[in-house]
């Protein structure tokens, strides 16, 4: 890859880190304090059906995601596996592609 | 006088630990500790050195696990159990008993874009520096590079990955970035972006932390980061 490619990487990874901080911070607060004494999924649905600033929230948690690790997994793989190159680049694409695929279905499920 | 057991790697990559018993002495430094095997106990015994003041990097050697200068590591400080343990540098080839190859090593440095290209001639006036600008103190505080090799042989990422720079040859472009006479700054920005380049660095700062001279080739390294970044939102890059 050339160096702008990787600098974008690079800075994508950095930008989709600091989504995700903000992210994680304001998910497992929800969570503590939405559950409390127990919740069941009737609750946890009749509070994200409809809500759209929940979906808003969690569709760009999932695509953090979807940009952050694969980034970071291309170094692993680079490191431990010494795998480099165009084939590591497309499984990592696919990867990308699946995780965002399997995030947004789940953000959709509890949302319609 | 008393004595104290030296294993010293004997051979190539496939070589074995070898035992000398060396007599201590006041002040000795482990460069002593190798010199006094090989002028009295086996003469066959390769190293390198050649200032022994800590100015040429040339004698560096890992000491008990631990890459440092020989010449300036006395013996009284890393001493384990009345034990020395000599090897070669790690993450660069054995050539032959304590002696690394460190053509990879200097190679990175060209890679890296680690020479100087100015842009005036002798018909032009000396540049101006004032020694206190920013950008010169930044120099400063990184110029001082022997060359020993001891970051690169202290630094995982090039463990893990053998195309990585490394710190030497990544805190050599830093110092040229930025410096204001140096003409070459884009293409050394290319050179030392990536992954195997400023961006591969996992801050780890072993390299920081074990450089004889003191420097900080982690501060570099996110300098290089720093720059690589702005040069790319600029779309210089």
């Amino acid at each position: 890859m050339t160096p702008r490619g990787e600098t974008r990487l690079w800075i994508l990874q950095r930008a989709s880190a600091a989504v995700l901080a903000l992210c994680v911070a304001v998910h497992l607060g929800t969570m503590i304090y939405a559950v409390r004494g127990g919740l069941s999924a009737a609750e946890i649905l009749s509070r994200t059906k409809g809500n759209l600033a929940w979906l808003a929230f969690y569709s760009l948690f999932v695509l953090a995601v979807a940009v952050h690790v694969p980034i970071g997994l291309r170094s692993v793989l680079a490191e431990w596996l010494a795998w480099r190159g165009r084939s590591r680049d497309a499984v990592l694409a696919a990867f990308a592609m699946a995780l965002a695929l399997l995030g947004m279905r789940a953000v959709f499920g509890v949302f319609r | 006088m008393s004595a104290f057991r030296v294993s010293v790697w004997r051979g190539g990559a496939d070589g074995a630990f070898q035992e000398f018993e060396v007599p201590r002495a006041a002040s000795q430094t482990v460069l002593d500790v190798v010199t006094h095997i090989q002028r009295k106990l086996d003469a066959t015994l390769a190293y390198r050195f050649a200032c022994r003041v800590g100015m040429c990097g040339s004698c560096a050697m890992t000491v008990n696990g631990i890459a440092r200068w020989t010449c300036r590591t006395r013996v009284d400080r890393v001493l384990k159990n009345d034990r020395l343990v000599l090897a070669p540098l790690r993450n660069l080839p054995v050539i032959r008993d304590l002696v690394a190859d460190m053509r990879e090593f200097f190679d990175k440095w060209a890679r890296a874009k680690g020479e100087f290209r100015g842009g005036s001639t002798r018909n032009d006036a000396i540049a101006r520096v004032r020694p206190n600008s920013p950008a010169r103190e930044q120099v400063d505080a990184a110029i001082e590079c022997i060359g020993c090799g001891v970051c690169y042989a202290s630094c995982d990422v090039v463990a893990q990955l053998p195309a990585y720079l490394g710190p030497a040859a990544l805190n050599r472009a830093w110092t040229l970035v930025r410096d204001s006479r140096d003409k070459a700054g884009l293409e050394r920005l290319r050179a030392v972006a990536g992954d195997a380049g400023c961006h591969a660095c996992h801050t780890q700062m072993g390299c920081t932390e074990r450089c004889p001279k003191r420097l900080a080739p982690t501060a570099g390294i996110a300098g290089l980061k720093r720059e690589v970044l702005k040069a790319a939102l600029n779309g210089l890059l």
